[in-house]
């Protein structure tokens, strides 16, 4: 089947696609996109969050068949070229390590500061807690959603 | 304290720390998180720079094995043994072949080389031959043009297995004889009496990695008969050599590459997809890509030896150790793997960082038909942390002393004697440490945030049904590889002019886990060589074998090459400084250094420590900011002008000073080259009515010796200490008849950022002087003592042995 | 997983013309989706309902009103929701994780298929997957399974925390098919799995839960959700309780209890309720009526904790809430 979205603001369109195959596997696989990661392909890990129309789903339970006509954003499709600040934040805190986690994380965390810019630690920890990490024990990675709220909350 | 002190290390052995709630923001050095620098120049040992692949892993544009992609590429699938224990009576892959779509089918038929292979022992068939050992073994694989029609085709191959009953107890298995290998320690006296004894008996589950990368990469066939193959993995050139040996090949037509690792823990050391994928691509012509799913993955790979460890410990009334006996059980599942030296580490670190005059220790590995045990961070030295601290906490309470103080009374200290024979050479701050943590101030008592409580945004639990509890533990952890294996690391440093500006290019095949190993050599070649534009190349088997990211010994072996391949290159500059025309400006061979130079750079090199300052061999030269100065701080010429000639290569092959076998009968032996310490304090808020648990905080305080890159090393401590808090609560994979019934995230439960509680650190930087910069091992032992730690707080808060990790919640309720 | 063909539906008429054996109804996926990557789930057609108009939260003086395609997160988050009937928004945020809340629907996660790992794994026996297989569980890994409500034939648990909330408030569903409209109370529309473990609901072919209706109960503004679970968060329940609590002067005028992790259905708990009623609302009152839940309770090799753990969890909610 041919699937037409708009992913990271652009019309992009996949031909040819199965219909088990998932949101996931066409951004990666057949649309050049694979930031969006495949650690579990079970929503049990996060790893493969994205937007769609707006919210942080996992796209490895999405079928191809119900992105159409949607809204996708990827961790490509933050940094509008340059870094956004919540990509600069997991770099200067030390919060990537094998960067496995890391596409997934930056998409919850981009969310979890449209939504809440200040947010409480506990806050933080409830938002990602859909997020699964193995390499940072998740120190690092508040200490970037801290920054990136300190840098927003100034600029 | 005692320890040799290097010129131009940091003279007061000092400890920096990093606290717990809300950890601000620090100044200085590029760097955040609150990490003070502890120097070195811009980018240099001791500072905390940007890892170089960080900007493309926040932009989703790093390559990890699972994103690579060829054109005209196929997909590659594995039928897997559904039996335990089968024979394999016939294999018809005829519907297989039949699927459109379908390019290859594959069975051991069909491997032209060695059909087995392994890290210690080749006994691990590619494809399963006639029989399969366990559940998950490979059969047979299937290249195709759709992954999904590539696992479809699998399906339809059709195995006739005679299902066997498979040996699924370790101890039934021992007794039966299927012994991989038996390790006895053999110290004083045997028969040993004591005023005060305590035994135990003590579990540990079955612990996996779970790296979030699955086992994945891409085989192309070259021209010359041979393959390319690009995949995540711990060491290039076992798997290069295994391959080939699999493939029927000379090594040379195997080409490896690292492609991005999405972790790795052990669980990367041995082969998973690399032979299978060569295989299709050789047979079809064609790329193939496998990427295993999540199930896949748990059968795929190598998990953490269960254990059953029994433990008598003879003390003086005083609280002193007298003896320790101990028998441990490690079940190594169906093939060897690295079973050995995981045997190897529980029985040499058996009794834990302590003054032991008599131990007798047995430690066996054993085959089942469970799944295959190997490599997992700390390997047999966590199993055994776990039985001897929590029989310290037991002694501690029959001669009525506290936990931390029966501790240092028999704590190991440098000059001191392991088990083994072997004597402690540098600094071994075990006393220290425990006093670091136990001196921390106690984190605040539960507030009124149900977030906070245990059960946390369930809303379970009151701060009136809270009851806290302390524990403290410490571990001890054998750095690089032992028992004589003679292990090395190659590392090739080229420096030449690039626009204009002295450039350092990097070429290792050391294997960049996540643990920041890419930063980490970038930053020894500016310390080296006064330079601070560096190149890190991929790593290949272009270059020669960096040894296994694993037993926390890269920074060592790889940084220990990477300085001295730099130092070979400052002997040239200087060469060519006094004259030399550029003649031997490439130098293609390998120089060897090992022995005395690979020691912290105390011997034949002019004296120098290289310490953020990068000085020249002989006569007090200095090499940093791309200008040679002599001591009286006269420029006595720029890298600019020297490098003009051409540039300046030089590849050393660096080994560590080397170890010695273990006695077969008395495990006697001078057999690990380093020991790394650090001990822990958890706090537990317990809620026993309903057996939740939250862990309030953990506390650790740590020796590295040196910190090459701070902020990685508290990376590494952080999620070490959170994998040893999964297997002290949630981790375990359930083995039932041989069969993982738990194969996924929703049932393999490993922390969530909820899960994970703040966590404070303390780092001691105790030089060792055997070590290149005095570093020591960073990634293994906090993982080691956090387990023990957690439990002692559970215990002190509910009075429960609890003598089996994880720890549940009817644990603590009762099974009733 | 199996080919399928996928197709979207504009309207109720339209969705239950394609509906019927081999057809499943796609909301948001996250129990669909994942059972036929196991192949547990091998539907020959996928009709996506996503474009029907089933959403919506409102109240009137019959109750609440939920759309069956409404989101989990937006109807956790929902004024009507948290501040009429708190229980209902504690059980969906406990449920699952932030991105799975904002994917899956009202009527999927009543919908949701058990997490029995044999269930899950193809390559063993399962009379729920295919009847007369046998079930593995009853001798086997069955930890996380069931204690009250379990049969020689099936013994899985039911997974879905909203479903318990909304037993314990009397909540109905409202069923559209090709026959008609009607509502039947949830607590009747799931079954016990006795022989036939593969029914699960009062569901017909070709029937879709379009709305869940909970009748107005003014004094569910004192309620809530426990559930425990092995570790913080992301994870099924070992034992949940849904309370409600009418309380006036220390006394109990009116309660609801329904448990969660411990049955084969949503289990409401008539004899405890009656035990409270009209009693003071003290610790041993609440330990009496807690040890009733348990009477019938069969235990299986490896889940007898839960016994223990649910009594003292339907003791703790009820604590809880007096405050």
């Amino acid at each position: 089947m041919r699937i037409d979205c708009v992913v990271n603001g652009e019309p992009r369109r996949a031909d040819d696609v199965w219909a088990g195959e998932s949101l996931l596997h066409v951004l990666r696989e057949r649309l050049g996109l694979p930031g969006a990661k495949n650690a579990c392909e079970q929503g049990e890990c996060g790893s493969c969050t994205v937007y769609l129309d707006g919210k942080p789903v996992c796209a490895c339970l999405v079928p191809a068949g119900q992105a159409r006509g949607r809204e996708v954003v990827t961790v490509e499709g933050l940094g509008d070229g340059d870094l956004h600040p919540v990509q600069r934040a997991f770099i200067a805190a030390g919060a990537v390590q094998c960067g496995f986690c890391t596409p997934g994380l930056i998409v919850a965390v981009h969310d979890l500061l449209a939504r809440t810019p200040s947010p409480a630690e506990e806050e933080i920890r409830e938002a990602l807690a859909g997020n699964l990490c193995r390499c940072t024990g998740y120190e690092k990675i508040l200490t970037a959603v801290r920054l990136a709220a300190g840098r927003e909350h100034e600029s | 304290m005692t320890g040799q002190i290097l010129p131009g290390a940091r003279s007061d052995g000092s400890a920096w720390s990093v606290g717990a709630v809300g950890g601000a923001v620090a100044p200085g050095c590029g760097s955040s998180g609150g990490v003070r620098c502890v120097g070195g120049g811009v980018g240099g040992i001791g500072a905390s720079p940007v890892r170089p692949d960080g900007a493309l892993k926040v932009r989703g544009e790093f390559a990890f094995s699972s994103d690579l992609w060829a054109d005209d590429m196929l997909w590659g699938a594995t039928l897997r043994s559904p039996h335990p224990s089968a024979t394999i009576r016939g294999i018809d892959v005829g519907a297989a072949l039949a699927v459109p779509g379908v390019y290859a089918v594959l069975t051991a038929d069909d491997v032209p080389g060695d059909r087995h292979y392994g890290l210690e022992v080749a006994d691990q068939p590619v494809l399963a031959v006639d029989e399969v050992c366990y559940r998950g073994e490979p059969v047979a694989i299937v290249a195709a043009d759709h992954p999904e029609t590539a696992r479809r085709a699998a399906e339809r191959i059709v195995v006739d297995y005679g299902v066997r009953e498979p040996v699924t107890d370790p101890e039934v298995a021992l007794a039966g004889g299927r012994l991989v290998r038996h390790v006895p320690i053999r110290k004083g006296d045997p028969a040993a009496v004591a005023e005060v004894v305590v035994t135990g008996e003590y579990r540990v589950g079955m612990q996996d990695q779970a790296f979030l990368g699955p086992e994945s990469g891409l085989a192309v066939p070259a021209p010359d008969g041979g393959v390319e193959l690009y995949v995540a993995t711990q060491w290039l050139h076992a798997d290069q050599r295994q391959v080939a040996a699999a493939l029927g090949l000379p090594v040379e037509l195997v080409r490896l590459s690292l492609a991005g690792v999405g972790g790795a823990f052990g669980a990367r050391e041995d082969l998973s997809m690399q032979v299978h994928a060569s295989l299709l691509a050789l047979r079809t012509g064609r790329p193939v890509k496998m990427v295993y799913g999540r199930e896949e993955s748990f059968v795929g790979h190598v998990h953490r030896h269960p254990a059953i460890l029994r433990y008598e410990h003879g003390a003086t009334r005083d609280g002193e150790l007298v003896y320790v006996r101990a028998r441990i059980l490690l079940d190594g599942g169906a093939y060897t793997s690295t079973t050995p030296a995981v045997v190897a580490n529980a029985a040499s670190l058996g009794v834990g960082p302590y003054r032991v005059p008599n131990v007798t220790v047995d430690a066996y590995g054993v085959h089942t038909n469970n799944p295959p045990c190997g490599a997992m961070r700390g390997f047999g030295a966590v199993q055994a942390c776990f039985g001897y601290e929590s029989q310290m906490d037991r002694l501690a309470e029959a001669v009525g002393l506290d936990p931390v103080e029966v501790r240092v009374r028999n704590a190991l200290a440098e000059g001191g004697s392991m088990p083994t024979g072997q004597v402690v050479e540098g600094p071994a701050p075990v006393a220290r440490l425990l006093e670091l943590v136990r001196d921390r101030p106690a984190p605040p008592p539960v507030g009124d945030d149900p977030r906070q409580l245990p059960g946390g945004v369930a809303n379970t639990t009151a701060p009136e049904q809270v009851v806290r509890g302390v524990g403290y533990a410490i571990g001890i952890k054998n750095v690089c590889f032992s028992e004589g294996f003679d292990d090395h690391a190659t590392a090739r440093v080229r420096l030449e002019l690039i626009g204009g500006e002295p450039t350092a290019l990097v070429h290792t095949a050391a294997a960049e886990v996540g643990q920041g190993l890419v930063t980490v050599q970038a930053q020894i070649a500016r310390t080296e060589l006064g330079v601070e534009r560096v190149v890190v190349a991929t790593a290949d088997t272009s270059v020669g074998s960096a040894g296994s990211s694993s037993a926390s010994r890269q920074t060592y072996m790889t940084g220990g090459a990477v300085r001295a391949a730099c130092r070979a290159v400052r002997a040239a500059l200087l060469a060519r400084l006094a004259g030399g025309s550029g003649a031997g400006a490439d130098d293609g061979g390998v120089a060897d250094d090992g022995g005395a130079v690979g020691d912290g750079g105390v011997v034949g090199d002019g004296g120098t420590v290289g310490d953020g300052g990068g000085r020249v061999a002989g006569g007090g030269l200095e090499l940093a900011g791309g200008v040679i100065r002599d001591a009286a701080g006269r420029t006595l010429g720029t890298l600019v002008d020297l490098l003009a000639a051409g540039p300046v290569e030089r590849s050393v092959r660096w080994r560590h000073r080397p170890t010695r076998p273990l006695d077969p009968v008395t495990g006697q032996g001078d057999a690990h080259v380093q020991y790394a310490f650090a001990a822990h304090r958890a706090t537990v808020d317990v809620d026993p009515e309903l057996g939740l648990v939250r862990v309030v905080e953990i506390a650790t305080a740590q020796d590295v010796g040196r910190a090459i890159n701070p902020q990685a090393v508290l990376g590494q401590i952080q999620g070490g200490t959170a994998q040893g808090l999964g297997l002290a609560l949630m981790e375990e994979l359930q083995v039932v008849d041989g069969v993982i019934r738990n194969p996924s995230f929703t049932d393999y439960l490993i922390p969530t950022i909820l899960d994970v509680p703040p966590m404070a650190v303390d780092v001691l930087e105790l030089a060792d002087p055997h070590a290149p910069y005095g570093l020591r091992g960073v990634g293994e032992p906090p993982t080691i003592s956090a387990t023990p730690a957690i439990v002692a707080a559970i215990r002190a808060a509910t009075g429960l042995p609890l003598a089996r990790v994880p720890v549940r919640p009817e644990h603590l309720t009762g099974t009733g | 997983m199996r080919p399928f063909d996928y197709t979207a539906a504009q309207s109720v008429s339209q969705a239950l013309a394609g509906g019927g054996a081999g057809t499943a109804y796609l909301a948001g996926g996250t129990t669909l989706v994942d059972l036929m990557k196991l192949e547990v789930m091998t539907p020959r057609q996928v009709v996506d309902i996503n474009r029907l108009p089933l959403r919506g939260v409102s109240a009137d003086r019959d109750g609440l009103h939920v759309g069956a395609l409404e989101r989990m997160s937006d109807v956790a988050g929902h004024p009507l929701v948290t501040g009429g009937y708190p229980v209902l928004a504690q059980a969906l945020l406990r449920s699952a994780s932030p991105q799975l809340r904002n994917m899956a629907s009202i009527g999927g996660n009543l919908l949701q298929r058990v997490r029995c790992g044999y269930f899950r794994d193809t390559s063993t026996g399962c009379n729920k997957r295919r009847p007369g297989s046998g079930c593995p569980a009853v001798d086997g890994e069955n930890r996380g399974h069931a204690i009250l409500g379990t049969s020689d034939s099936c013994v899985a648990t039911h997974p879905s925390d909203l479903a318990v909330a909304l037993v314990a408030l009397d909540a109905r569903v409202r069923l559209v098919g090709r026959g008609g409209t009607r509502d039947v109370r949830l607590a009747d529309f799931y079954l016990l799995p006795g022989d036939t473990p593969e029914r699960e609901h009062d569901l017909r072919p070709g029937e879709l839960v379009t709305r869940v209706t909970v009748p107005a109960l003014a004094w569910a503004t004192r309620s809530a959700y426990l559930k425990i679970r092995d570790r913080q968060s992301y994870e099924f329940a070992l034992a949940s309780a849904a309370v409600a609590l009418d309380l006036r002067g220390g006394v109990v005028r009116d309660v609801r209890v329904a448990v969660g992790g411990v049955g084969t259905r949503p289990w409401r708990l008539p004899a405890v309720e009656e035990a409270l009623r009209g009693r003071a609302a003290r610790p041993e009152v609440f330990e009496a009526a807690a040890a009733l839940a348990v009477e019938a309770a069969r235990p299986l090799t490896h889940n007898g904790f839960k016994t223990t753990l649910l009594r003292r969890t339907i003791v703790r909610a009820l604590t809880n809430l007096v405050g």
